[in-house]
């Protein structure tokens, strides 16, 4: 079935992006005034949980042979997609500047 | 997310559409029914689609004022029945005849279901192709930060 790939890759690499989160959240400073870097992750990090249970629930109602709509299911699983590939790039760009500023001489 | 919002405008069409082929196939399956229980023949029902009204501004409400239409998708409003009179058949020995010996069918016109059947098949499918052009401006948008 196609929806099964998808979701066994976020369900592998989501706790990886998670813990680079909390890892930043300890790394940086707060901010003096607004969200700091680590709440903006964080959020971000909850909507896309949100998003993919979505997912989850609407395959799962749909397997149960509910009364939901086949095209809700594809899109609610679109959507998790597309937040998770937006993690994924967000995650590469946090990789590359932590890697950056890593190689600079003391 | 702004994809987000377009997402869930086609995924209401796509709602709204098969909510319509499923009253045209009811016409269609009835359209020989020459009994209810409210009395009479089988009436066609007709599906009206009315912009989706958000109920108060969510989170992007500077969004919604920036020149965009208040109203995001559509819905269906109501389910209304035709109120046309339906063909009258001589046929003394059917059960439903009535004193004069005519039968009176229901007011589906199979050739306008056929039709309208077709309408609304071609209109799910457009929304279906607006919700992947969406998913792939989203896709391609991301392809800048690779």
């Amino acid at each position: 079935m196609p929806i099964d790939p998808t979701m066994r890759t976020n369900a592998v690499l989501s706790p990886s992006v998670r813990g680079l989160a909390t890892q930043a959240d300890r790394a940086r400073p707060e901010a003096v005034g607004g969200a700091s870097f680590g709440e903006l992750v964080r959020d971000a990090l909850e909507q896309l949980n949100r998003l993919q249970q979505e997912a989850d629930d609407a395959a799962t109602r749909l397997a149960l042979g509910e009364p939901v709509d086949l095209h809700d299911v594809m899109i609610a699983v679109q959507k998790a997609d597309l937040g998770f590939q937006l993690a994924l790039q967000v995650r590469n760009k946090l990789i590359e500047a932590y890697q950056e500023i890593m190689r600079m001489q003391v | 997310m702004g994809v987000f919002t377009a997402l869930r405008i086609s995924a209401s069409a796509l709602t709204a559409e098969r909510l319509r082929m499923d009253v045209i196939a009811n016409n269609i399956a009835n359209q020989q029914t020459t009994r209810t229980p409210e009395g009479g023949p089988y009436r066609r029902r007709v599906v009206v689609f009315a912009p989706v009204q958000p109920a108060k501004p969510v989170g992007h409400a500077k969004e919604i004022n920036r020149g965009m239409p208040a109203q995001l998708g559509v819905r269906v409003a109501a389910i209304l029945e035709d109120r046309r009179p339906g063909v009258k058949v001589y046929d003394p020995d059917h059960p439903d005849a009535d004193p004069d010996g005519y039968v009176t069918y229901p007011n589906v016109d199979i050739v306008s279901e056929m039709v309208n059947m077709m309408a609304a098949a071609r209109a799910y499918e457009a929304n279906l192709i607006a919700a992947q052009t969406t998913k792939s401006m989203a896709l391609k948008a991301l392809e800048i930060g690779r």
